[in-house]
């Protein structure tokens, strides 16, 4: 299929129907997945699609329309559709398409091994996986295996002349199972996806990982409400930096729905953090050469040693901020209008050692899991569900459940005093493990 | 990491946060990789008759197996955003598509199509048959055509609604917010309609068809104070015609954000520790959602890894506590009549005072359980397979005042409506964020509470139920398991005691 052709065509199809400007993102995929359970194969998914998504500009109003028919006559209806549509909308002078017609060069985003290599070996990599976190006598009932494959094409094209295409790929597995000791249970479950099937971990790792997290939790014991250090795993990096995420969001910050909104360049954190978005990491699992809209992709400095540096934004609201887009128009598939998200977003590593961050602290939590929405990005206000072990004299105590940690934004980005070195790259909101020194911890 | 958590939230996520997901686990494997929304027009029906379905499903069960099924989809949506005075964007979806399922014992095999045309739908009932090989088979029977009593009504079809009509709604719920108080700086006003034409057949010999409308109606209002902000929101979902608004006004929808807005901007720290909780009547009802609904469906019962697996019969919870999932409320957002398998869906009560005596099934589970199908098969579109999915789910009414109930708690928490939460269902621990919460003090409700988390175990929660309101109320939301569906939760006021709640203050 010739999607740049079908790009254009519909791009000259808008104008002709009365658009002052269009856009077209045209999508191709195909993807595969299945479930192991029992060493049996239990589910087989597969399928492949096309969609695009049709964004028209009248007399600066803003429409979109999208299809997953790509066939001439329903591009056409869909043309239609968006233009119709427009006439609702408000018009706005920010209401912009992008003409930068250049690309990253990011390398390792498709691996044409994963199509050719046999389903055989991806269903024993699942097994092996199963067998593998079954293995340990703690862990009684597995909760399957998963593999999961996708490729594809994105192709952007404007009126402003922007043509351009980029091929990903990506695959990835899972496994969870669960630990028992008389009426207890416990869960456990640890994935790992990569651009490249020849990147993936062992299955060995992965297994261990998942049955480790089942049955360290078992046998958990309470603790009192107090306030103490809490020490974050990377494993839960997302519960602080989702929040933040949320507030250096361009849009937000311009509607005065973010805690940052009058923050740039004034310390948000202690000088430990350091806070960077990179769209242009080589085989990168959130990296493209451009953005939703076509616009480059950057790797760019969000906090840097403190100092907040940096907002996200897409074309229109780096208009409406009187700024360039920062490459992070963001698809959720091609039937949505490109938002504002972010690449591979993390904290910086540091010079710590996990197990002397653990040795530094006399008595506080290691959180392995935060439940809840985290990071208020309105007001900073943050509260979570968490778990993971207790700390006592610097060494690992005993599990804890179904505790609570809570406090501000403010306070939890400047209380960070201690930051490891084991800043892992392939997770694409991460951090290194850190110690916040003191935080609220709800319990008995 | 866990990857079997589920979850549910009262709004959807915007385009900002869903770029969030990318993090996510597995599936985050590329954009390409999110398998694409909401859409789709029903046209004319295609072009597959009957006896062509016939033919795929037996292709399908060509190498064995003792199910299979064709699912055909159409969907067409709007979603029209006003933010900030602006109507923003407008955005229009025209989707289609079927899947074809085949179950043989324990596997399922599942392959999808955009295309819908007799030779895509043969090439995917080769794909789904590959997990039957050499399994057990059966001889599909001709499909009929059935038509079944429906517990949705439309006065005025979406499709027959002007776009002037639609703003018009959006606008008085925008003026109503803003006009509300002087410290709502903005309003953003989501409005979703679409209609989902389904056909469905099996080797049952099944075939039904029918057609869906949904509204989604969500406003959230920005409080500025001093020194704090707050977004308060609030939802109308239903299964309806445009009418919807004639019951439910977009005006009250508006003032009920903005209430929440100003009055939080005067909230204090939470206090940490263990509390007593009194729930208002409505959305709250999502708790035991999450807490106890998803423990409750069938296929982690079949798996043997859920915390209610072997209770059937006993015990579970206090007297008073009944916990139903009804499928066939009218017009509710989770009812569907039949589901996306074809089981007409029902009033399943679960939980009868305190005894568990029902696990929520879908085709596969209730075979592999040996219980009825309880009509809980669904699924987002065709890109999915059904699996067990609640669909209005709530504590059934009891008999004390919520007055009386408040009145006798000499202190806690009040929660007077939740966000969302999830659940592992393994361990059945939960998590709940408030989003209005007050300190209960001498049995009244007083000052407002930042937003804390409640975090529990699911039997102790339904153990610690010690009073039951007679106000029965609902809320719409969104429930995800690895997959989004439609729900709504209910629940009358009730009192749980001892909940560990997540404040920032230490407890008294």
């Amino acid at each position: 299929m010739d999607t740049k052709a079908i790009a254009e065509a519909t791009i000259k199809t808008c104008l002709q129907k009365g658009a002052d400007a269009a856009e077209v993102y045209l999508e191709t995929s195909r993807n595969l997945s299945f479930e192991v359970r029992k060493g049996e194969l239990e589910t087989v998914e597969e399928a492949a699609g096309v969609g695009a998504g049709i964004r028209v500009f009248v007399k600066g109003k803003m429409a979109f329309a999208s299809s997953n028919d790509l066939g001439e006559k329903a591009l056409e209806d869909a043309v239609g559709r968006a233009i119709a549509f427009a006439r609702i909308t408000t018009a706005d002078p920010n209401n912009v398409l992008p003409d930068d017609k250049g690309m990253t060069e990011v390398s390792g985003l498709y691996d044409p091994a994963i199509a050719e290599i046999p389903m055989d070996r991806k269903i024993e990599l699942a097994r092996t996986a199963e067998k593998l976190a079954l293995t340990d006598p703690r862990i009684t009932k597995t909760d399957g295996a998963r593999y999961q494959e996708a490729e594809g094409e994105i192709t952007i094209a404007n009126s402003s002349g922007l043509v351009k295409s980029f091929k990903a790929g990506g695959c990835g597995f899972s496994v969870s199972v669960v630990a028992e000791k008389g009426d207890q249970k416990s869960s456990g479950g640890e994935a790992c996806s990569r651009r490249f099937f020849a990147d993936l971990k062992p299955a060995e790792e992965v297994a261990a990982k998942a049955a480790r997290d089942a049955y360290e939790a078992l046998d958990p014991r309470p603790v009192k409400t107090q306030q103490a250090p809490v020490i974050f795993s990377p494993d839960v990096a997302r519960a602080i930096l989702g929040g933040i995420l949320g507030a250096v969001n361009g849009e937000r910050v311009l509607q005065g729905a973010s805690f940052l909104e009058k923050k740039m360049g004034q310390r948000i954190g202690s000088e430990l953090v350091t806070i960077v978005d990179d769209g242009t990491r080589a085989k990168g699992m959130a990296s493209e050469p451009f953005d939703g809209e076509g616009v480059p992709t950057q790797k760019r400095v969000i906090v840097e040693k403190g100092i907040l540096a940096g907002f996200l934004y897409n074309t229109i609201v780096a208009k409406r901020a009187g700024v360039r887009s920062t490459g992070n128009a963001s698809r959720g598939g091609f039937s949505s209008l490109p938002g504002i998200g972010p690449h591979s977003f993390y904290m910086e590593a540091g010079s710590a050692k996990p197990e002397d961050i653990v040795r530094a602290t006399k008595s506080g939590l290691l959180v392995k899991e935060v439940t809840g929405y985290g990071i208020n990005p309105v007001n900073g206000n943050f509260s979570g569900g968490a778990s993971g072990v207790w700390i006592e004299d610097g060494r690992i105590a005993f599990p804890v459940k179904g505790l609570t940690i809570a406090g501000t934004a403010d306070a939890m980005l400047d209380g960070i005093d201690m930051v490891a070195d084991d800043l892992d790259l392939d997770r694409t909101v991460t951090a290194p493990t850190f110690r916040i020194k003191m935080l609220q911890i709800g319990g008995e | 990491m866990n990857d079997r958590r589920y979850s549910v939230r009262d709004i959807p996520r915007r385009e900002f946060l869903k770029a969030g997901l990318k993090g996510g686990a597995i599936l985050a494997v590329s954009p390409l990789l999110f398998k694409g929304c909401v859409s789709g027009k029903p046209p004319a029906a295609p072009a597959i008759g009957l006896d062509d379905l016939n033919k795929v499903i037996a292709a399908a069960l060509a190498k064995g197996g003792e199910f299979g099924e064709v699912y055909i989809e159409h969907r067409i949506s709007r979603s029209i955003l006003l933010e900030e005075g602006k109507f923003k964007s407008a955005v229009f979806g025209i989707s289609q598509g079927a899947g074809v399922r085949v179950i043989s014992g324990d596997k399922t095999g599942y392959a999808y199509t955009d295309e819908i045309s007799q030779a895509k739908l043969l090439r995917a009932a080769e794909v789904a048959s590959y997990v039957a090989r050499g399994g057990k088979s059966v001889t599909p029977v001709d499909v009929k055509e059935e038509k079944r009593p429906s517990a949705i009504t439309v006065k005025v079809p979406l499709q027959d609604v002007a776009d002037e009509k639609r703003l018009e709604i959006m606008q008085r719920a925008h003026d109503a917010a803003l006009s509300y108080d002087g410290r709502i700086k903005m309003a953003s006003i989501d409005y979703y309609d679409e209609v989902r034409g389904r056909i469905l057949a099996n080797s049952e010999g099944l075939y039904l068809s029918d057609e869906l409308p949904l509204l989604f109606f969500i406003v959230q209002t920005l409080g500025v104070g001093n020194d704090t902000s707050h977004m308060g929101r609030e939802r109308l979902s239903r299964h309806s015609g445009i009418e919807m608004f004639d019951e439910f006004k977009p005006e009250d929808a508006a003032r009920a954000a903005a209430r929440e807005s100003i009055v939080m901007l005067e909230a204090k720290d939470a206090p940490a520790g263990k509390l007593d909780v009194v729930m208002q009547n409505g959305w709250g009802g999502v708790l035991v959602h999450e807490a106890v609904g998803h423990p409750l469906e069938g296929d982690n019962i079949s798996r043997e890894t859920g915390v209610f697996v072997g209770k059937l019969g006993r015990k579970v919870a206090s007297d008073k506590f009944t916990m139903v999932d009804d499928g066939s409320l009218p017009g509710f957002r989770g009812t569907t009549d039949f589901d996306d398998e074809g089981t007409q869906m029902k009033r399943n009560v679960l939980i009868e005072d305190g005894v568990l005596v029902k696990y929520m099934t879908d085709i596969l589970s209730a075979k592999q359980i040996q219980a009825d199908r309880t009509g809980n098969g669904r699924r987002e579109s065709f890109r999915y397979f059904p699996i067990v999915r609640m669909t209005n789910t709530f504590i059934e009414a009891g008999a004390d005042k919520p007055a009386d109930i408040l009145a006798s708690t000499p202190s806690g928490l009040y929660v007077q409506s939740l966000s969302g939460g999830s659940v592992n269902p393994t361990d059945g621990v939960f998590n709940f964020t408030c989003r209005e919460a007050y300190l209960i003090e001498n049995g009244k409700k007083t000052a407002p509470v930042k937003g804390a988390t409640l975090i529990g175990n699911c039997l102790d929660v339904i153990r610690g139920i010690d009073a039951v309101g007679d106000d029965l109320d609902f809320g719409p939301g969104i429930c995800g398991k690895g997959q989004a569906a439609e729900v709504s939760a209910g629940q009358p006021t009730v009192r749980i005691r001892g909940i560990n709640v997540g404040g920032s203050r230490a407890g008294r």
